[in-house]
């Protein structure tokens, strides 16, 4: 399953120093490599504070690895580019704009908001079920659907990888269920590569091809789980011995590195 | 942009609490007229709300183009008003959209801010009339001056707390500095730039008529003091009444810009 034939993204040896305001250094990221397959999803999952955030922001290009090297596509990642899409926690939609404005706003960025783009933007706003709403402003909308339209606007200037950190983590628990399930159709459908963090053990096994379990501060990448599972997968799967193992094989390694 | 319309909405002047205020207005004004005759309190001093209401009416009834008319001298300060306004806002913003985005001209340019922010602008005004005569350029200058004040600070204030993540999307884009400025920046700042304008616009009006009580040849604040003069108080209050209408005015019309612009923020700041 883990066997994708052309590698999308290297990160070798990545660390990561931030200065404290005490004047001394700190190790966010110990040397992480790790290798994303084309079309692979991907979970992060670990303690608060391990670096899950920062991993995603040297992927973007946001911030630039002390040491190591991130290559995309075969090229250095030095600054951000194109080619990465980020979804936040927060739904982060511009309240004067609508969901469709909010949507193309990074076509308006890259200069190319065209007819197709917008047509796309229709097509992926009528596949998340917000056809409805694509003339509304944010604050007439859930929060999951708010966090659909910040998905949709991640996909729309069709990156190579969607980076999401912790997409869910502001919805309750239904929602953030049904949004999980969306989320595996959307990826069916365009075979993305997705890095996506999050805190739930279960929602990593249930979305993934591989889960990477980082460790506390210094964070590094403690094991690599392969997720078997036959799509598209749903919450049944939940219940099943296989899939429990494997959650208590996460939890277990979590639990020895620090409470989650 | 911005298209969504503001529906009209009864509910914004609810029945009962308007009955409530007019009752308690009628009381205000018996307690008023019965103090001055029970209590025998000389005209001078507080006028009967009956000569005010005289006074008034004659002030509004009078030809536009006679010096005793209200209207001759409201046409003055509602002039100096609203220009020295848009000017003061609009240096105001462009002033704070320079500061937000140089570091360098923060640096040199908020020591200054600060200093003239905590001095009482009212003593410019002598200066004013030095620099720009008797006539209506000194009461915009002190306007605009008065105006300009709250709106630079608030969108200083707001072009510099921008949630983090909304710029980190446009960084993950590549965004130039222009569209980080225009597409989110100064559209995130507009709610707070508002609610500056709100402040700005009341404190034009008061430079005006500090601006007329200094060295000014006509407007409200010069009818003041012609009527005080005279001790016609009864006069005196009956400008005073309009000027209150007239800024209760500038706010509505202030706040209606404000949510039919800025529609999306639910909690446009209010003022007493």
């Amino acid at each position: 399953m883990s066997v994708h034939a052309e590698t999308l993204l290297t990160v070798t040896d990545v660390s990561r120093r931030y200065r404290s305001r005490a004047g001394g250094d700190i190790l966010a990221l110990d040397k992480v490599s790790f290798s994303l397959g084309n079309g692979e999803f991907v979970s992060v999952v670990g303690p608060s504070g391990c670096g899950k955030s920062t991993l995603l922001k040297l992927i973007s290009g946001l911030v630039p690895p002390s040491s190591g090297a991130i290559c995309y596509r075969g090229d250095a990642v030095i600054k951000p580019q194109p080619g990465m899409g980020i979804v936040f926690q927060s739904p982060v939609l511009m309240p004067w704009l609508t969901v469709l404005q909010n949507v193309l706003l990074p076509m308006k960025i890259l200069g190319s908001n065209s007819v197709a783009a917008r047509e796309r933007a229709l097509s992926l706003l009528a596949a998340v079920g917000l056809d409805a709403f694509t003339n509304k402003y944010p604050s007439e909308l859930s929060g999951g659907m708010q966090q659909r339209v910040g998905i949709v606007r991640g996909l729309i200037h069709d990156p190579g990888v969607l980076l999401m950190d912790e997409p869910f983590g502001a919805l309750d628990a239904l929602t953030r269920e049904r949004m999980g399930l969306q989320l595996q159709d959307i990826w069916m459908k365009n075979r993305k590569t997705v890095f996506f963090i999050t805190h739930s053990i279960t929602e990593a096994v249930l979305l993934s091809d591989r889960v990477f379990v980082m460790s506390d501060r210094p964070g590094h990448i403690v094991r690599e789980f392969t997720i078997p599972f036959e799509r598209p997968r749903n919450y049944k799967l939940v219940s099943t011995s296989e899939f429990g193992g494997i959650v208590d094989q996460i939890r277990n390694l979590l639990g020895a590195s620090a409470d989650v | 942009m911005f298209d969504r319309k503001i529906k009209w909405d009864w509910r914004m002047f609810p029945l009962r609490s308007t009955l409530q205020f007019a009752a308690s207005m009628v009381l205000l004004l018996l307690a008023w007229a019965l103090a001055v005759r029970l209590l025998k309190i000389p005209s001078y001093v507080l006028p009967d709300p009956v000569a005010v209401w005289r006074a008034l009416v004659a002030g509004l009834d009078d030809s536009p183009l006679n010096r005793s008319s209200f209207w001759y001298h409201l046409f003055d300060t509602m002039l100096a008003t609203l220009i020295g306004f848009l000017i003061g806002a609009l240096i105001g913003v462009a002033g704070a959209a320079v500061m937000a985005e140089s570091e360098t001209v923060e640096r040199i340019a908020f020591p200054y801010v600060a200093a003239l922010q905590s001095l009482p602008k009212v003593a410019i005004a002598p200066l004013y009339v030095i620099w720009f005569g008797y006539q209506i350029d000194s009461k915009i200058a002190m306007a605009a001056t008065l105006g300009f004040f709250p709106v630079l600070l608030n969108t200083l204030q707001a072009l510099s707390s921008v949630e983090p993540e909304k710029l980190e999307l446009a960084s993950s884009l590549n965004a130039s500095r222009w569209q980080k400025f225009w597409y989110i920046k100064f559209p995130n700042s507009l709610p707070m730039v508002f609610a500056g304008m709100n402040l700005g616009i009341v404190y034009a009006l008061l430079g005006s008529l500090v601006a007329e009580f200094i060295g000014g040849q006509r407007g409200m604040g010069v009818l003041i003091l012609q009527l005080q003069s005279v001790n016609d108080t009864a006069g005196v209050f009956a400008v005073l009444v309009v000027l209150a209408v007239v800024g209760y005015l500038l706010l509505s019309i202030m706040r209606w810009v404000q949510r039919t612009v800025v529609f999306w923020s639910s909690n446009p700041r209010d003022l007493p």
